[in-house]
């Protein structure tokens, strides 16, 4: 075992301080932790483990006043062998007899067995004997067991304890998953709003997101990655269809005035957030419409225009004041008036300068990103009849396509990176081959060819490496192999810098790199004054830039008003459609031919409602599957027990109901000191089953805790938990409620079927509902 | 932190025995990582105890620490510091080296096969035996329902066991 710091502190307080301020874990018996410790199972090792051994002031068993204490540190055996617990409860005898074996119940503690480790084979897989098995609880995000061995886990759905990797991979954090349950729930006004609490203009993104979600899909590793962008898309036009009811004015208005230079999308959606939470904004356009790139760079093609209008006039109809044909700083409008005029001020002003990088006769080149804009101005002009498009990204994609659908016979497109480097995602270099553009990889332009008529072409340099070994940008080239390619215009897509000219004078905003600097919590150097977006980036994601401006968002309304409202998700079960275990294509959206594309029509369509219902079946709500492998939890919570800390008295059920790591429930410095259960009325009936492999050793595949007060042959008062059956131990209201007033045998059958109603199996662990039902029954029959 | 500077010792009494042995990450001390049953084995050269699972299921490291049976596998020698433990080395007498009851009995029962899980049979039976001298056939087996043997020797070991209780009577 690797080792660490061990110590024995004989007070509590002392425990307390060292777990506030180290890295540490307390070691109670030792029989879940040393197991831990071993195969190196926790996210982070400790460097110290703090014995509990020497507290001997926690290990008792007392009655005081009808209620049963017990300290943390009795051991099980001494809870199984203890006579006042044989008396009062002897239900808590049964569970601590049927907690793995008399050896380990000698040294195991009832604290350690509220707050053990679960028991999930794939979880406690050794790191020693071939490395980390990817988990859904550790680091990883994958669950084996919805497809694998699944005795000891779940059949009422999952639990997340770390973010699914679609999420994770999601520049903005969208919780999709949870959308996606959601929309199999039918509410789809619910799930828009769980994508508009991270990004307002999904109808866009949808459209021209890079979908880094779908790459972490685990799905990939089954058949292929579920298809978010197309639901996403759905979900998107859902939300502008109904504009007026998910972007309306403010209920009540701050009298907080924002500014925002630059109406890109980290701009719209800064807007959108503040407005939203009753600031008032004021955005400035230099050109005649609103929407920065998504207007003027993006091709009609992939984002239609009209979607843009409709989300700039949802925000206008939510309040917000957009001016266009605003230049800043030179239209008669300073930057310091704005300045003056607003409580805050945010910049988005993007990149849409060019930059020279030094190639001779740069200067009869075009800039690929003002040949966009001048064609997303409706200026659908030939640019030549032979164009050459230097640069492999995203804009360069666009620019080259953009030209052949305006008739340009031939395009060529030349970048420094092979095809396997080209920063254009795998999609848009398809799309480029698709739509007969000549693309050629690894040649770097030395100098533009030209002469009497203009220019005729460019000499290119070979280029031997792109990246150096950190890999960071840095070409090399082979100046001695020359390749000539003829054109008559050359349209250059390598690089976008920010015109920061509108700053200068009274506003020192720190720079670098020749963009605004800004630091985290999206504040530059200027108190008041924000940024966010390409500006401070340089040229990224759409994505990027809406979490970009949600950042900006909350950074100003904390500066404006110093309140954020921030609410953190009651945990639940994430259910999955048990279709999704089936290896089901994915549902394509339909692109249209080649012979069907145009500059103005959007090439992908959106999916039906038939095939929207297909496809969000697929997605697997990852999560954790193991269960809480604590026989005492269920126990105690159905004699509504309390656990009682350093710090606080908590009850059982939610206890160990919170977190599905129990010790996450607990705070710094916080310990475990007693169990306090009240002795339940005489007439109840208290019944512990446990149904296992073995008598001994084995945890459960399923158990059941049932507290039934009867009087006059009816059941008052009813509590039913069953345990190892979620990842949490559930507490089954629907059955209590209906238990009340019924005669126990006759109800049992009914009981059964209603506590069992909501079951969701894996493949494997159907049988545990046939289990769980007879358990159900067997404590109804007295 | 008192501890960790005053005590770079640990004291443990093993079959009667007091042993000092010294607290540290060199060769020749103690870890604070390191479990009972290395200690015994390696340290003091007690290797009656065996060592199976790791994860205290199997019960061949069975020791008896302050009267009762623990898997001296999960359990870390630090936290025995002063303990009184007794292996199976502890159980035959010191001087003429014979075989206490219960170990006579499981070789006149041939109570064993292998033997690798024996002494941890037999400690966690003894355990029971210092507690209660005689007690009941399903007592024997609840106290012995934490002990594997792979040779399938369960019956003649609880059948040894009774036959050590019925000697006890005798007595």
């Amino acid at each position: 075992m690797k080792s660490f710091k061990h110590v024995r502190p004989s007070t509590i307080s002392e425990v307390s301080s060292i777990l506030n301020k180290e890295k540490a874990v307390m070691l109670a018996g030792g029989t879940d932790l040393l197991g831990v410790l071993r195969e190196r199972i926790l996210p982070a090792y400790p460097d110290k483990v703090v014995s509990l051994s020497g507290l001997d002031e926690l290990k008792y068993i007392s009655e005081e006043k009808g209620v049963l204490k017990i300290g943390a540190m009795t051991t099980l055996n001494e809870l199984e062998k203890s006579d006042l617990v044989k008396e009062k409860l002897p239900v808590l005898t049964e569970a601590a007899h049927s907690i793995a074996s008399p050896i380990l119940r000698n040294s195991a503690t009832v604290g350690g067995n509220l707050c053990q480790d679960t028991r999930c084979w794939y979880y406690r897989y050794p790191h020693s004997i071939g490395g980390r098995v990817n988990c859904a609880r550790k680091e990883g995000n994958l669950c084996y067991a919805m497809m694998g061995e699944n005795r000891y886990h779940s059949i009422f759905g999952a639990a997340r304890v770390n973010d699914p990797p679609c999420r994770e991979k999601c520049p903005a954090c969208t919780d999709i998953a949870g959308y996606m349950e959601k929309l199999r729930t039918g509410d789809i006004d619910g799930a828009a709003q769980t994508i508009m609490d991270v990004n307002p203009m999904p109808a866009i993104t949808s459209r021209v997101c890079a979908h880094f979600c779908q790459e972490g899909c685990n799905r990939l590793r089954y058949d292929e990655s579920l298809n978010i962008g197309s639901i996403e898309r759905y979900v998107g036009d859902y939300i502008l269809a109904n504009a007026d009811r998910f972007m309306k004015a403010p209920g009540s208005e701050k009298n907080k005035k924002a500014s925002i230079v630059g109406t890109g999308p980290a701009g719209l959606t800064a807007a959108y957030y503040l407005r939203k939470h009753g600031y008032s904004v004021t955005m400035y356009e230099r050109m005649k419409e609103a929407g920065g790139c998504l207007m003027y760079a993006i091709p009609a093609y992939r984002l239609p225009k009209d979607i843009v209008r409709r989300f700039v006039a949802a925000l206008e109809n939510m309040g917000v004041e957009i001016r266009c044909g605003v230049s800043v700083g030179t239209d008669g409008l300073s930057m310091e008036e704005i300045y003056q005029k607003s409580d805050c001020v945010m910049l988005d002003t993007g990149t849409w300068k060019r930059p020279l990088i030094g190639v001779a006769g740069e200067e009869l080149t075009r800039f690929g990103l003002d040949f966009l804009v001048d064609v997303n101005n409706f200026i659908h002009e030939r640019p030549g009849a032979d164009v050459i498009v230097v640069g492999g990204g995203n804009v360069a994609v666009d620019v080259a396509i953009t030209a052949k659908r305006l008739g340009v016979p031939k395009v060529s497109m030349v970048c420094l990176e092979k095809r396997e480097e080209m920063p254009a995602g795998i999609e848009e270099i398809e799309r480029v081959l698709e739509e007969g553009v000549d693309l050629v990889n690894g040649w770097g332009p030395k100098r533009i060819l030209h002469g009497p008529g203009g220019v005729n072409g460019v000499e290119f340099k070979k280029v031997t490496s792109v990246f150096d070994k950190a890999g960071k940008f840095a070409p090399r080239y082979d100046e001695e192999k020359l390749m000539e390619v003829k054109g008559d215009v050359v349209l250059m897509a390598i690089g976008q810098k920010a015109d920061l000219g509108f700053l200068e004078g009274e506003f020192q905003v720190e720079t670098e790199r020749g963009r605004i600097k800004a630091v985290e919590g999206s504040n530059t150097s200027v108190e008041g004054i924000f940024a966010g977006g390409d500006v401070t980036t340089g040229p990224a994601t759409v994505i990027q830039a809406v979490t970009a401006g949600r950042n900006a968002s909350v950074s100003m309304s904390e500066y404006m008003c110093g309140d954020l409202d921030i609410t953190s998700p009651a945990p639940c079960l994430h259910r999955f459609d048990p279709i999704s275990r089936r290896r089901d294509p994915a549902v394509k959206q339909r692109v249209a031919t080649t012979s069907e594309r145009s500059l103005e029509k959007e090439d992908a369509s959106g999916i039906s409602e038939t095939d929207l219902q297909k496809e969000i079946a697929r997605c697997f709500n990852c999560g954790c599957m193991a269960v809480n492998p604590s026989d005492l939890s269920n126990v105690l919570i159905a004699l509504d027990a309390f656990i009682v800390t350093n710090m606080r008295r908590i009850s059982a059920e939610s206890f160990f109901t919170t977190d599905t790591r129990v010790p996450r429930t607990l705070e710094p410095g916080e310990i475990v000191l007693e169990v306090e259960i009240p002795l339940p009325a005489k007439e109840t009936i208290l019944r512990y089953d446990k149904f296992r492999l073995r008598k001994s050793i084995d945890f459960a595949v399923l158990s059941l805790a049932t507290a039934y007060t009867v009087r006059n042959g009816y059941i008052a008062d009813a509590r039913v938990v069953l345990g190892a059956a979620a990842p949490i131990p559930m507490r089954m209201y629907d059955v209590e409620r209906f238990l009340i007033g019924k005669i126990p045998s006759e109800a049992a059958d009914e009981a059964a079927e209603l506590a069992l109603k909501d079951a969701l199996p894996m493949e494997n662990n159907s049988y545990k509902i046939d289990i769980a039902k007879v358990l159900m029954k067997r404590s109804l029959a007295f | 932190m008192v501890k960790e500077q005053l005590r770079p010792i640990i004291t443990l009494n093993v079959n009667g025995r007091e042993y000092e042995l010294p607290v540290g990450e060199g060769v020749n001390e103690i870890s604070p990582s390191e479990t009972l049953v290395h200690t015994l084995r390696d340290r003091l050269g007690l290797t009656g105890a065996k060592l199976g699972c790791g994860q205290g299921v199997c019960g061949c490291c069975t020791v008896i620490m302050e009267g009762k049976a623990i898997a001296s596998c999960v359990t870390l020698t630090l936290d025995c510091e002063g303990a009184r433990i007794t292996t199976i080395e502890g159980l035959a007498d010191t001087a003429t080296g014979e075989l206490n009851n219960l170990q006579q009995a499981f070789v006149d029962k041939c109570g064993f096969q292998c033997g690798y899980c024996t002494s941890g049979i037999i400690m966690a039976a003894q355990a029971l035996l210092d507690e209660n001298p005689f007690p009941a056939e399903a007592e024997v087996r609840e106290a012995l329902a934490g002990n594997y043997c792979r040779c399938g020797t369960h019956y003649t070991a609880v059948d040894a066991v009774m036959t050590c209780v019925e000697k006890n009577r005798e007595v």
